[in-house]
């Protein structure tokens, strides 16, 4: 079993009128117990070339439902740098493919998915780059 | 305006056969723009509904051109313990799941007209949880 930590801090000096400054650890473990995660898809980097969802090609695929036992735990990153090419996360599983994120250039996620629905990614511009990982229990 | 930075980092010395480190900071911004995000909501809350029962964390303002962020976390101790996070009220989409002492920061997407977002406790019992939204007014 492997030691894997996510660690947040979040930071301002004028959002509040006294300093935030917010410091979140994470330790992943398998769900519901104390065993750490052991497998990852690794680090990938990919251009989406696909401005709408559901269209033939172009949209990339980050996570195949149920390819990791729950729980698995997924960062990613729009690589853009232009202000405005957003990237949009959607369910590509459940019928209607609901958007679940949007991401602005430069912003990232980090999300503990409960496993069981594939995520997929289109872009308002083509290509926008996306770079992402995602950490748990093979099946 | 003002500047606030969100900053993970991923660390593992033996998920994979060499070192895993990645560090990645946010500036957090209004949508399409450089101008920081402007206003905060702390909340710090115990759970008091059923377990697999929804509770509402925050409602939507249905600013689906605007900006937003989310940080949530679970702040029970026992491990088996989890919220199940959704978006929507009667068709709830679920975006995640936070085990004990899990967080997750995501960019809260309001595309749809009703995208409150709610907290599914696994049991009954007492469980205190935290959310942090950063918004655009």
């Amino acid at each position: 079993m492997a030691t894997t930590n996510a660690t947040l801090i979040l930071t301002s000096k004028d959002l509040l009128s006294d300093e935030l400054s917010l410091s979140a650890t994470a330790t992943l473990t398998e769900a519901g117990t104390s065993t750490g995660i052991s497998h990852t898809s690794g680090l990938a980097r990919k251009k989406i070339t696909s401005t709408a969802k559901g269209t033939a090609s172009g949209q990339v695929t980050l996570y195949t439902a149920d390819d990791f036992a729950a729980i698995a735990y997924m960062y990613v990153k729009n690589a853009a740098t232009t202000a405005g090419h957003f990237i949009f996360i959607y369910d590509d599983t459940t019928s209607g493919d609901p958007i679940e994120f949007k991401l602005d250039a430069g912003d990232w996620g980090f999300i503990p998915l409960h496993g069981d629905k594939t995520l997929s990614a289109y872009a308002t511009n083509n290509p926008t780059t996306i770079e992402w990982i995602v950490m748990g229990k093979d099946q | 305006m003002a500047t606030t930075t969100a900053t993970i980092t991923l660390t593992s010395s033996d998920l994979t056969a060499d070192a895993l480190s990645l560090s990645k900071t946010m500036t957090m911004t209004k949508a399409g723009g450089a101008e920081g995000l402007d206003r905060v909501k702390y909340i710090k809350e115990i759970n008091a509904s059923t377990a697999g029962t929804n509770v509402e964390v925050l409602a939507s303002d249905n600013s689906q051109t605007k900006a937003s962020k989310v940080y949530i976390a679970n702040l029970s101790t026992t491990d088996s313990e989890y919220f199940n996070v959704h978006i929507g009220t009667s068709s709830t989409q679920e975006i995640g799941r936070l085990y004990a002492g899990d967080w997750m920061l995501v960019p809260w997407t309001q595309s749809d007209a009703n995208a409150d977002i709610l907290l599914a406790p696994s049991v009954a019992t007492a469980m205190a949880y935290e959310v942090i939204l950063f918004r655009e007014v």
